[in-house]
Parts: C-alpha cells; sequence; structure tokens
C-alpha cells in the first residue's frame, strides 16, 4: 500500500493555528452554552463584589458632598460596572485549572499532541467570552438602571477599551499561567496564590480606583503587570485619559504580555522536566 | 441485652446525636494527619485580615462615619463576618459540597442506608478543622474592634451577641442546605459555592448603606443581614428586641422549612435513581 | 544505523520517592531537607521493534511497563540510556515525532468531556496539522472500523465506558501516526468490547503499516494479536522473544492427560497428580521428563488416550514471575 509509513502531508503552520483558534473558540462556545445556569450562578456571585464596593463608595461620596477624591457617585457607578465586563475578561486559564489539569492527569493527553500548551487555554477562554458577555449584557442594563452610571466614552476611548480588554486577557493569562506552574511543585500552592490574588486585589485597581490609594502606592502599581489587567482596562473607559497615555496603556500591556511569556516559558521548561522526572 | 434495648425505648434522638458526635471526631482526627494544612489555613487567614483591614482604612482614610458606623464598629462587624464565615468554612460548607458531589456521583445511597437520621448525618460528615484559624482570628479583629467601642458592653449584650450568632449559623445552615438540595434537581451546582461567597461578602458593610432592594434580599432571600449584622448590632448597642425576636421566628420558620424541603428533595432523588 | 522503529539501549528510568515519616516534626523536617528513596523503575532495558511489528508487553502491577511506555511517548525523561522512535528521542517532544505517533491510555481520556467527539475531532484536525480531504478519510474509514457511527455525535458524557474508549482511539488515530503505544486499551471494558478493539487494532495494523507496542492485563489480547512478547518484571526483561517459545523456555512443566481402562490404578509414582476423576487424570511432569513418563504409562497400564501440552499462557506468565521472585 502506498499510505505505508508516509506521513500525512500538512496544511500550513499559521492557517492551522488560526482554525484551531475558531475550531477550540467554537466548540467552547457550545460546551459553555449547555451550562447558561451554572454561568448565570458564577456572574451573580461575582458581581456581588463590585456591588458591595460601589456601594461602600457612593454612600461616602453623598456623606461628603457628592465626592471622593473628586469621583463623583456616577462616576464609582461607571468604574465598577465597567469593572464587572473587565473581571469576566479577565477569567483566564489560572492556578486552580493547573491544578486540576495535573490532578486529574489531563496534561499528558495535552503534552502528546504538537501544539504549544497555551493555545488550547487561551482559545478555550477566549471562545468562553462570548458567552459571558452575552449573559454579562442584562446583568449590566440592570445595574446602569440601578445606580445611574456617568459614562461618556470618545470614540477612540471605546476603540482602545475593546483592545485593552483584550489586553488585560492576555497579560493576566500569562501570570496565572506562570503562577500555576507551582502546582509542578508544591500540592498547597493555594496560599501563594491567594497572596498573589490579594496582592492583585490591591494594586491593580480591582478593590478601589487606583486614585484612591496613597501616592507611593500608585507610583508602586505603574510598575507592576496588576494595574493592566484592571484599572487601565476600566480607566480607559470612563476617565479622561490622554491620547497618549491610551497608546502608553496599550504598549504596556504588550510589554507585560512579553514579559509574562517569557517567564511562563520559562517556568513551564522547568515544570516539564519536573513533570517527566517524577511522571504523573 | 439490656442496653440496648433501653436506647430503643428511650433514645433515638440520643443514638442519632452520638453518632453524629462520632462522625465529627473521625472528621476532626482525619483532618489532623494534615498539619502542614494549619501554617496553609494561618497564612491565608492573614492575607484575608489583611486585605479587609486595607479596604477599612482606605474607607476611613476618606470619611469618618460610614452609614453611622464608626471604624472600631466596622471592625467589630468584620471580625464577627470572618468568624461566622470561620464556622461556615469548618462545618457548613464542607458537608454540602459533599452532599453535593455525592448526588452527582451516586453515592449519596451510602449515607441514607444508614439507620439514622438522614439530614443530621449528611449534615457532620466532614470538618475542615483547621479552617478555625479563621473563627479564630475573626475573635480577635472582633475583641480589637470592640475595645475601641465607647461604650461598655454588658452581659446582657453579650448573651444578645452570643445568642444571635448561634442564629445566624442556623440561618446560614438553612440556606446553604436548601441551595444543596438544588442539585437533586439541577446536576450542576459547583458555582453555587461562588454565588454565596460573593453575597456573603455583603455581610463586610452595615446592611443599611446598601439599597433597598439589595437590602431586602441579603436579609430574607440570603440571611446574611441576619447572621452578621444582628449579632454585630447587638455588641454595638443597635440591637433593638423586635428584631432579635424577628429573627429567631426568621430562623424558626426557615428551619422548618429546610427540613420539610429535605424531605420533599429526597423523595424525588429516591424515585429518580430507583 | 538500523531500521527499527523502535531502538531502546539500556534505558533506565530511576524515580526519586519521598519519604515521609508522620508527625509535625519530621513534616517541617522534610521541608528543609528531603528524605528520598531511590525506585527503580526500568532499569537497562534493550530491545528493538522492527516495521509493522506488534509487540506485547507484559509483566505484573509495578514492572515497569507503562514507564517504558510513557519515555518512549516522550512523556517521562530516562534517567540514563537510549530511546529513539522512528529516528526522534522522545523526550525532545518535537513537533514532527508527535505527529507520526500517539499514545492511548485505557484509563484517560482526552476528548472533551462537554461536547460530541465529533468537535474534539475538529480540534485535533487543526492540532495535527491535517488537510481537510485527509483528515475526512481517516475519520470515515475509522469511524466504519469501529462502528461508531451515531456515537461521535453525542456529547462523550453520555458514552458508556467502552463507546468512550472507541471514540477516544478513533481520536487518537486521526493523523494515522505510524507508532500506536497502547497502554492497557482494553481495561474495564466487557468482553465483546475486548473483542472489538483487538480486531481493530489488527486491522489498522494490517492497512497501515503501524508499528505497535502494547500492555495489557488480559492475556487474550496479547494472544491476539502479538506474535513477540517481551516480558518485565521488576524493570528487567525477562523474556523478549515469539510467543510459542515462551512456554517452551520458561515453564518447567507439561501437563499430561490421560484416560485409563482401569479407574483404580495408581499413579502417584508418575508425578504430581492435579486431578482425578475415576478413570480421567491430569498429571504435571518436569518438562525433561514428559517422554519418558508417557512412555511408561503407554507401556504400564492400559491407555485409551494420551495428550502432553504446555501449560495455558496466562499460568506461563505466573511461571516466569515466580522464577525471578
Amino acid at each position: 500500500m502506498s499510505s505505508r509509513a508516509a506521513p500525512l502531508p500538512e496544511e500550513g503552520r499559521l492557517r492551522s493555528l488560526v482554525d484551531f483558534y475558531a475550531t477550540q473558540m467554537r466548540t467552547s462556545v457550545v460546551a459553555q452554552l449547555q451550562y447558561r445556569a451554572a454561568n448565570y450562578f458564577y456572574m451573580l456571585g461575582m458581581v456581588a463584589e463590585p456591588v458591595i464596593y460601589l456601594v461602600v463608595w457612593s454612600t461616602i461620596a453623598r456623606q461628603h458632598g457628592g465626592a471622593v477624591n473628586g469621583i463623583t457617585a456616577g462616576q464609582f457607578a461607571a468604574y465598577y460596572i465597567v469593572w464587572t465586563l473587565v473581571r469576566n475578561m479577565n477569567i483566564v486559564f489560572g492556578a486552580p485549572f493547573w491544578e486540576w489539569r495535573i490532578r486529574e492527569g489531563r496534561l499528558a493527553g495535552d503534552l502528546l499532541r504538537p501544539l504549544n500548551i497555551l493555545h488550547y487555554d487561551l482559545a478555550y477562554f477566549a471562545g468562553w467570552k462570548f458567552v459571558v458577555v452575552a449573559l454579562w449584557l442584562p446583568i449590566a442594563v440592570g445595574l446602569s438602571a440601578v445606580f445611574h452610571p456617568d459614562l461618556h466614552p470618545s470614540a477612540l476611548q471605546v476603540v482602545v477599551f475593546v483592545v485593552a480588554i483584550w489586553g488585560a486577557y492576555f497579560v493576566r493569562s500569562m501570570f496565572q499561567a506562570t503562577i500555576g506552574m507551582l502546582n509542578f511543585w508544591t500540592t498547597r500552592g493555594a496560599a501563594v496564590f491567594d497572596l498573589y490574588m490579594a496582592t492583585e486585589m490591591l494594586l491593580s485597581g480591582r478593590l478601589v480606583p487606583l486614585q484612591l490609594m496613597p501616592g507611593w502606592v500608585q507610583t508602586f502599581a505603574d510598575f507592576l503587570p496588576f494595574k493592566w489587567t484592571f484599572g487601565f482596562p476600566i480607566e480607559s473607559l470612563v476617565s479622561n485619559l490622554s491620547t497618549r497615555s491610551l497608546l502608553l496603556g496599550l504598549g504596556a500591556q504588550v510589554m507585560w504580555t512579553v514579559i509574562g511569556y517569557v517567564l511562563f516559558t520559562f517556568a513551564w521548561r522547568a515544570a516539564i522536566k519536573r513533570f517527566s522526572a517524577v511522571g504523573a | 441485652m439490656a442496653g440496648g434495648d433501653q436506647a430503643v425505648l428511650g433514645g433515638g434522638r440520643v443514638n442519632t446525636l452520638r453518632v453524629g458526635w462520632l462522625f465529627f471526631k473521625v472528621g476532626v482526627m482525619n483532618e489532623l494527619q494534615y498539619r502542614v494544612n494549619f501554617f496553609v489555613q494561618l497564612f491565608q487567614s492573614l492575607i484575608q485580615v489583611g486585605t479587609g483591614l486595607v479596604m477599612l482604612s482606605l474607607v476611613y482614610s476618606h470619611t469618618t462615619e460610614l452609614n453611622g458606623w464608626k471604624e472600631s464598629e466596622l471592625l467589630s462587624l468584620l471580625g464577627v463576618q470572618i468568624l461566622l464565615g470561620g464556622f461556615i468554612h469548618t462545618f457548613i460548607q464542607p458537608n454540602m459540597e459533599l452532599l453535593m458531589q455525592d448526588v452527582q456521583q451516586g453515592t449519596l445511597d451510602y449515607a441514607l442506608t444508614k439507620p439514622e437520621d438522614a439530614q443530621i448525618l449528611i449534615s457532620v460528615r466532614q470538618v475542615r478543622i483547621w479552617q478555625v484559624v479563621e473563627v479564630i482570628s475573626g475573635l480577635v479583629l472582633l475583641i480589637v474592634g470592640l475595645t475601641g467601642v465607647q461604650s461598655s458592653i454588658g452581659a446582657v449584650d453579650a448573651l444578645a451577641f452570643t445568642f444571635a450568632l448561634g442564629i445566624g449559623g442556623v440561618l446560614v445552615y438553612c440556606f446553604w442546605l436548601i441551595l444543596t438540595i438544588g442539585a437533586f434537581w439541577v446536576v450542576r451546582m459547583e458555582h453555587v459555592l461562588e454565588l454565596f461567597e460573593g453575597i456573603y461578602q455583603t455581610g463586610r458593610w452595615p446592611v443599611g448603606v446598601y439599597p433597598g432592594w439589595l437590602r431586602y434580599s441579603v436579609t430574607f432571600l440570603v440571611p446574611v443581614a441576619f447572621a452578621v449584622t444582628v449579632p454585630a448590632e447587638a455588641l454595638t448597642s443597635r440591637l433593638h428586641w423586635p428584631t432579635l425576636v424577628l429573627s429567631v421566628a426568621f430562623a424558626a420558620a426557615l428551619f422548618a422549612f429546610t427540613r420539610w424541603f429535605w424531605r420533599f428533595g429526597l423523595r424525588h432523588y429516591s424515585g429518580a435513581s430507583a | 544505523m538500523s531500521e527499527s522503529v523502535v531502538h531502546v539501549s539500556e534505558l533506565t528510568k530511576v524515580f526519586k520517592v519521598p519519604e515521609r515519616e508522620p508527625g509535625l516534626r519530621a513534616a517541617a523536617k522534610a521541608l528543609i531537607r528531603r528524605q528520598t528513596r531511590e525506585v527503580h523503575a526500568v532499569e537497562a532495558i534493550s530491545f528493538d521493534i522492527e516495521p509493522g511489528e506488534v509487540v506485547g508487553f507484559l509483566g505484573p502491577n509495578g514492572a515497569g511497563k507503562t514507564t517504558t511506555l510513557k519515555m518512549l511517548a516522550g512523556l517521562l525523561y530516562p534517567t540514563s540510556g537510549e530511546a529513539r522512535v522512528l529516528g526522534h528521542v522522545p523526550s525532545r517532544r518535537e513537533k514532527d515525532y508527535l505527529r507520526r505517533m500517539t499514545m492511548v491510555m485505557g484509563n484517560r481520556n482526552q476528548l472533551q468531556w462537554d461536547i460530541p467527539a465529533l468537535d474534539s475531532f475538529e480540534l485535533n484536525r487543526a492540532i495535527y496539522r491535517l488537510r481537510r480531504d485527509d483528515y475526512l478519510a481517516m475519520r470515515d474509514e475509522l469511524v466504519e472500523l469501529l462502528d461508531v457511527g451515531d456515537l461521535v455525535r453525542k456529547p462523550v458524557r453520555n458514552l458508556s465506558l467502552g463507546e468512550r474508549m472507541k471514540v477516544e482511539i478513533v481520536g487518537s488515530l486521526l493523523h494515522r501516526p505510524m507508532v500506536l503505544f497502547l497502554d492497557e486499551p482494553t481495561i474495564g471494558l466487557d468482553v465483546t468490547m475486548q473483542k472489538r478493539i483487538r480486531t481493530f487494532v489488527a486491522e489498522y495494523n494490517e492497512r497501515h503499516g503501524a508499528t505497535v507496542l502494547l500492555t495489557s492485563h488480559y492475556m487474550a489480547d496479547v494472544e491476539a494479536l502479538c506474535k513477540r512478547v517481551i516480558v518485565i518484571h521488576h524493570g528487567q526483561i525477562l523474556f523478549d522473544g515469539a510467543l510459542s517459545h515462551l512456554a517452551n523456555e520458561f515453564a518447567a512443566y507439561k501437563t499430561i492427560g490421560v484416560l485409563l481402562e482401569d479407574g483404580n490404578v495408581e499413579l502417584d509414582g508418575y508425578g504430581e497428580v492435579i486431578s482425578r476423576d475415576g478413570d480421567r487424570a491430569i498429571l504435571r511432569i518436569p518438562k525433561a521428563e514428559t517422554s519418558r513418563v508417557a512412555a511408561r504409562l503407554l507401556s504400564e497400564h492400559q491407555v485409551l488416550d494420551l495428550t502432553i501440552e504446555e501449560p495455558p499462557i496466562e499460568d506461563v506468565i505466573e511461571m516466569v514471575f515466580a522464577q525471578s521472585r
């Protein structure tokens, strides 16, 4: 037979990758649509967090003649409602998923296939976003009706925002995956993840807009990746950032994605070395 | 055997409690094997308390009082919320997660075939004893907060607090069990945990700050306000006796409903799996 | 350069297993200095497999079978020695290599749980960079061979264990690998399903000339598929050769079945009597003595029928392991 021992011809590299992303994203949309109820539980639980912050800060704003540090109740509302979208975009294949992947023995299967492992996770969660955003829209409308956000973005801001939420997705994916590598060395990584999450909480603009933080914290946050995953995308839409700051922000996201990718690659190599030394 | 006869005649309830206690002891012994978890838990509690304190100091760097609550009073409230959260994580949540898992994998039958009250059994099967660290850290915050509160706390206040906290525990237990029983019908329930954790965070702030619809939701729909705010009110001399009476009545009604709903769900489960 | 598809020489894998003592102090001490113990899972094994061969890997649990397969599939890094498959060093996990091999693990699933297998197949098409027409041809061929026509449209979670294994195999072979590592592919399946998968492996090997290395607890799998077996125990190769030679080499005994005219004859003097039912008896005789004993029986008694047989393959394997202990 002529087919004997001859490998099948290959499709082009880029075309296959695009094809893979399209297929994987479609797949994850189909899979996640089956779990609308579960997704809604998840989102409602998540929305509680910004609503609490929003209520607290707008109460303070009202008590103090309408604004805290120049931020009005309506601006707080805009910040935290946009927050909910950014938070959804920020759900990535993070450390707990890596723990699951190793514990359930899924990693061996992934390693047998000729594709960088990041692609699976990036593509799957990217597809999930479409489901999440569809489910998010009614929540956003409801929140806007209750809290009256003060939101007047320019066209440029909207464009930058759309790019920035994907930038946030990539930055966070890289760093979370890097942290996830810890699971190869310890089964008690949870403590470290908690520390990471707490740091992110304080320095990213997730807990409060960074403007409310002391000056030195703001400066500190500028030099870390966290702010580019929460604060920057939100403010690109709700604040009056100059065109220069908007573009610089996108640049920072690219830079942190690259840095995160390099860190991940190092950690991944070490992790694989360990994994193939001990087996699973 | 004479003793056995006596147990049958006199003490069905007593026996159930004894079995529950045994389960509890086994659960604790299991957990004691993993002592490293104590340090992990300690670390996690420190992070949790730290983040809470940062948020409080941020808020009070911009204001002196929030909805009539001063910083030390809110610190007490945070203490109560963390304390009760620790209690939930130690006793309630692990059992509810196990129940959900059992329903999904069809292994609940093991618990149902035991000759004891099934609701009690499924409520005491697991204890994550190291989470007690959270209870302690909550207690520390509470005490630190109370030392800053001007008015002194009388024995009556302390008693009312303990009582209200107990009621809060019952409420949260009922709420969790009702949600978990939902797993008899809806198979994928794992995100319920996130839902509860999210909503439970509302308990960190006085329920009065929330707009009306949310206030009612977290009071009656998800009884976080009853569970956290009422005990804290007892300590900060805000509690009105009618509120306490109302919360007792509410807890009793919810408990009765939970009991009925459990039996109802069980009937459905047995019917579906047979 | 040898022609073989799989070349293994002096391949060794040593695991370091943490030793833990109970107690808080030991746990704290372990944080600083880990006490470890070495486990020699595979010790200096060598063999070659020619193109198109189907080789059975036999051994009890923990013998090192799966460890060896994982090293060949690039999942485990060898401690020392050499492994080459299709000219590649597996542990480098080069994409060209991964595209030409597959590994099926009986107790693991690689298809996505929540969606029909067909959608997972599409993903594999993209991952393995297959051209659509090649993919469709291969998919339809496999679907037909394994008879999974309707199953591929159902979510994987709704399939039975056996059905899942079948679609799992389809998914693993879409890229038409030339080397197959099958680790317990029939584990937990009922007899009909085991047979089905066996026939399929034989068929695939026949059609595409693929090389197959498989482990299985079920001797029926091995007997049906493998002309050659490699027996491994405590990480070392005890036997490598034709399945039919295994008994010759390791069975120290043969069994003699006799049908006697007189049911009361005393047979204890001839050898170990395994069973006796009146005029029928089965004796276990050391291999070297079988012909002599048979001759004695024939000459000293009225024998209506006499057979000399190799013991069943399960017993042989058991003997192999018993001898090496």
